[in-house]
């Protein structure tokens, strides 16, 4: 890839400069926190944040050399999401901060090894079943008794040996992918309805199962799991990109319709999806118990006013689980309005890009996919900042890339780099950029010249029969 | 696809824009009810980290500043000292690490932090300057005087306020049982809270102050307003004369009203007010009917809360129109300040302050200015009027009626130093009902000089004492405020008192007995 084209060197220098502007910032913004008098980061944290810098150049020269001619911004945007959380965790935790930037080390090198094995974004579709299977097998995981951990009474947790992660992150990229490879094949079928039940018009029932399926996977989510967000996004997702792909509302209606019934049902069933209705209603009542998190998150946010408080002098600490799902009231607090105002429009960059991703690419399953996993991105996002400032009702996941965890950080990057190869797929069947065989390629492409070349010999040799 | 995913594009940004809106709404509209939410400890976290100006009376003594933390395992930077002991912990109130704060320091907290707009911006064009930009709460209080009240009072339930009429100023505000601020201030979260718990389960209620945050029966001394009232509508005049009589029935009852002790009593308008018969302001009460008399109490801002600068003042209480039209004996009792009356004891001072100020009732203040950090005026107060219930003439006539009660009645005790003529009334106001042992509250209420008034006082003492409850407004609330107005003219201007507590060795909070 050292004859890389105008385009191409234009996109990655103009990646390059963002991403040295999101480190300045970072870096910025971590020498006022550890200036502020209510955090005490000690210095041991700055080659813990120069690692961190490292790395995400790192992510910068991977795309370089793997991606060259993908978008610009996207990878900009992570790190700078990814910087400044970086930041308030070790704000928050200095202990927290180290494990942090071993989490993004391990990130940025799935996002180079996502980048390094998945060569072409089509190739994904090939395996949709096998992602399937994987999806469904590690959002099941943790139901598995002795594998599978509950903690804050969700069991998304799962314990391999030394390892915990929660294996739902992963899950829903596998299954997005799925998706856009079920749909991208028969769109046309479960657009064209053929199966009349009164005004209805509905695909044939083998086309219609995967949706039904989906809406399986979002009740196992909220009854097996008892995780209200993931069963939201997982059952989003899926209406999204169903909607998108066959152009037809009346599944966009259906999916609201059967989300509605499911959630009421889960309200009329289920005392935690009650309690948290409740809270959400009025946290007031409940602030000596379960109300008291999302009460601390309006103080703070109240606490922030306009300007905010300026990093290190709020007291973010004062709301349980800051680091994870409440970080968005941390920022709210000592960075403002302003600062809070703007994390939500590096998400809706982050969601612009990801669309403009999902128009450029002429192929289905590639749009589709596209289209999957930003929404994946910004309604995982929505969903919990709407719950921590009480929009909607509080649902603990966690917020892309700024959060504390690492299978989150992992999973997302792994996402953004199948955006990135989206991306750059497109922009070299375009011509944008030169395109070379993948490794690969080259190898089928070997097997099929030696191939012919047997062929030519024995045909070489059938023309020497003897007549 | 496009047309859908542009859809979805719109779509979430619209989700997002009910994020924005909903932050502004928590962040902007909101912020202020969040932030003064008393479990919300954030600003005072921020805020003990950083100076906190003081609270001054008007001499500049201080009474609440900030000292650096000595402790060095104290989690706060800064400790709340009131020099000044109990004194004036009704007034300032208390700042606290996690029971919030009361009275000024709740009300001026922005002042005092430094975080009112104006104060923000004056720190901007001073960056280079000192970065402490905290105001001042400069009060209208003499601490002498709060001191000698207090010594007056010995240790005696009840209230003493003294202020100035033609203002509404207070000069001084003193309620037994008060406590001291420096208790509750204190960094050790358990001992502050066991000491807020002692407060709170003592019976005289140290926390709320008698003298505006209590109302008691105000016995005679509310004649003022019945009075007021009938000569403001022709009902009595000077001239009106009253039969020598020991009973009246009022209608709608057998049962006739006497005055104190059983006595007969009568006599001009004049005697009847400075001998304090009960029977004739029952019959003036009758005269003007329940609308009209109503409407005079109304006049004087009973009913309503008073608008002092503190928080949580109470509001004195007569009843309403239809509290009487069946019950004209309760009308009639009322007449004199039995029955459902109930007044605030500062009331009772705006009461002779109205009187004094030629029938113009102020609004009554603590807090004359808050300054910036740099001393010039960040905000002062304008004396306002509140009501104005009498005309000048009646006000004039009811000075009169009072100098008799000083000269010739029950308020003798009041007969003042150096030849300055007092005007005043007393009230013993009878708390039990016949055949219970006597209890009664001791008020006067009065001002001085009475051509041309420079103070008004009132005081009240609780009837929680059988020694209080068998003597008289004019023999034991006269004296105090008697000893009040010889000390004002004996000292016009402020002299300075000894600091009784320093915050550095606070007394033993009087934990073990606190807990109920």
């Amino acid at each position: 890839m050292s004859t890389a084209s105008p385009i191409a060197s234009t996109r990655r220098s103009t990646e390059l400069g963002l991403v040295i502007m999101a480190g300045s910032i970072t870096g910025a913004a971590y020498t006022l926190a550890s200036l502020g008098k209510n955090a005490e980061i000690p210095p041991i944290i700055v080659p813990f944040l120069i690692a961190l810098l490292g790395v995400l150049l790192l992510a910068h020269i991977a795309t370089r050399l793997l991606a060259s001619g993908a978008d610009a911004t996207l990878l900009p945007l992570v790190a700078l999401l990814n910087g400044l959380g970086y930041v308030m965790i070790a704000r928050l935790n200095d202990r927290l901060a180290r494990l942090q930037t071993t989490w993004t080390i391990v990130a940025v090198v799935a996002y180079v090894v996502t980048l390094l094995v998945v060569q072409r974004a089509a190739d994904l579709a090939r395996y949709k079943w096998t992602l399937f299977a994987v999806g469904a097998g590690l959002l099941l995981l943790p139901l598995v008794p002795g594998v599978g951990r509950t903690f804050g009474g969700a069991r998304i947790w799962v314990r391999i040996g030394p390892v915990n992660f929660q294996p739902g992150e992963f899950s829903k990229i596998a299954l997005a992918v799925f998706f856009a490879g079920y749909l991208a094949e028969r769109r046309e079928l479960i657009a064209t309805g053929t199966w009349h039940i009164g005004p209805l018009r509905l695909p044939e029932p083998r086309h219609f199962l995967p949706i039904l399926l989906a809406w399986g996977f979002s009740v196992v989510a909220m009854v097996g799991l008892k995780d209200l967000g993931a069963s939201l996004l997982f059952f989003s997702l899926f209406v999204v990109m169903l909607w998108v792909a066959t152009e037809r509302t009346t599944y966009l209606v259906m999916g609201v319709v059967l989300f509605a019934g499911a959630a009421y049902t889960a309200w009329r069933l289920f005392a935690n999806v009650q309690t948290r209705v409740a809270i959400w209603h009025d946290p007031w009542s409940q602030y000596e118990g379960k109300g008291y998190q999302i009460v601390q998150a309006m103080f703070a946010l109240a606490n922030g006013g306009a300007a905010g408080t300026g990093l290190g002098l709020g007291s973010p600490n004062k709301i349980p689980e800051v680091k994870n799902d409440f970080i968005f009231a941390a920022f709210g607090e000592e960075l403002g309005l302003f600062g809070a105002t703007a994390i939500l429009i590096a998400f809706l960059l982050i969601i612009g890009a990801g669309f403009r991703v999902a128009i450029r690419s002429e192929r289905p399953f590639e749009k589709i996919l596209a289209v999957g996993l930003t929404t994946i991105l910004g309604l995982q996002a929505f969903i919990i900042i709407g719950g921590v400032i009480r929009v909607v009702p509080l649902t603990g996941i966690t917020l892309p890339f700024v959060s504390y965890g690492g299978s989150s950080l992992v999973a997302n990057y792994v996402l953004l780099a199948l955006l990135m190869r989206i991306s750059d797929s497109t922009a070299r069947r375009a011509g944008e950029v030169p395109d070379a065989l993948t490794v690969g390629e080259r190898f089928e492409a070997r097997g099929a010249v030696r191939q012919v070349k047997r062929d030519v010999k024995r045909g070489a040799n059938a023309d020497r029969e003897p007549r | 696809m496009n047309k859908k995913i542009r859809r979805l594009a719109v779509g979430l940004l619209v989700c997002y824009l009910v994020l924005f809106i909903q932050l502004n709404i928590l962040q902007v509209a909101k912020q202020q009810e969040l932030s003064a939410d008393l479990r919300n400890d954030r600003q005072t976290i921020r805020d003990f980290n950083r100076t906190r100006g003081p609270i001054i009376a008007a001499d500049g003594t201080v009474l609440a500043r900030s000292v650096p933390v000595v402790n060095p395992d104290d989690s706060a930077k800064y400790q709340r000292e009131y020099p000044l002991g109990d004194l004036f912990g009704n007034i300032t109130g208390y700042y606290t690490f996690n029971f919030g704060s009361t009275q000024l320091e709740r009300t001026h907290g922005a002042e005092l932090s430094g975080t009112t707009s104006r104060q923000q911006v004056r720190a901007l064009t001073n960056l280079l300057g000192e970065g402490d930009i905290s105001g001042t709460v400069v009060t209208t209080l003499r601490p002498d005087v709060q001191q000698l009240a207090k010594d007056l009072l010995a240790g005696r339930e009840g209230s003493v306020v003294v202020m100035v009429p033609s203002t509404g100023a207070v000069i001084a505000m003193y309620s037994f049982p008060s406590f001291d601020p420096n208790l509750v201030a204190n960094h050790d979260t358990e001992e502050a809270a066991n000491v807020l718990k002692f407060l709170t389960a003592l019976p005289g209620k140290p926390l709320l102050a008698n003298a505006y945050q209590e109302r008691y029966m105000p016995g005679s001394s509310f004649k003022v307003i019945t009075t007021a009232t009938a000569l403001q509508y022709g009902v009595t005049s000077l001239e009106r004369a009253f039969p020598n009589e020991t009973e009246f029935t009022p209608p709608q009852t057998n049962d006739p009203i006497r005055n104190y002790g059983g006595k007969a009593c009568g006599g001009t308008m004049a005697e009847v007010f400075y001998r304090s018969c009960n029977i004739p302001f029952a019959q003036m009460a009758i005269e003007l009917g329940p609308e009209r008399m109503v409407g005079g109490t109304k006049a004087w801002g009973i009913g309503e809360a008073i608008p002092i600068d503190l928080p949580g003042a109470a509001a004195s209480a007569f009843g309403e129109v239809s509290d009487f039209t069946d019950r004209l004996p309760l009308l009639a009792i009322g007449g004199f300040g039995q029955g459902s009356d109930v007044m605030v004891p500062l009331h009772m001072a705006m009461l002779a302050s109205t009187i004094a100020n030629g029938g113009e009732m102020m609004k009554p203040y603590v807090v004359d200015a808050t300054l910036y950090h740099d001393g010039s005026v960040l905000e002062r107060t304008d004396p306002e009027v509140w009501k104005t219930p009498i005309d000048p003439g009646t006000a004039s006539t009811l000075t009169q009626l009072m100098i008799g009660v000083v000269n010739l009645g029950t308020g003798r005790s009041m007969q003042l130093a150096n030849g300055v003529q007092a005007a005043a009334k007393t009230g013993t106001a009878q708390l039990n009902a016949a055949g219970e042992p006597q209890r009664s509250h001791a008020w006067i209420i009065g001002f001085a000089p009475a051509e041309a008034p420079q103070y008004a006082v009132s005081v009240v003492l609780k009837g929680t004492t059988d020694e209080i409850s068998a003597s008289t407004g004019g023999k034991l609330a006269g004296p105090v405020a008697k000893q009040i107005f010889d000390y004002l003219f004996a000292h016009p201007d402020p002299v300075p008192v000894a600091q009784s507590v320093s915050a550095a060795t606070p007394a033993p909070p009087p934990v073990g007995s606190a807990q109920p």
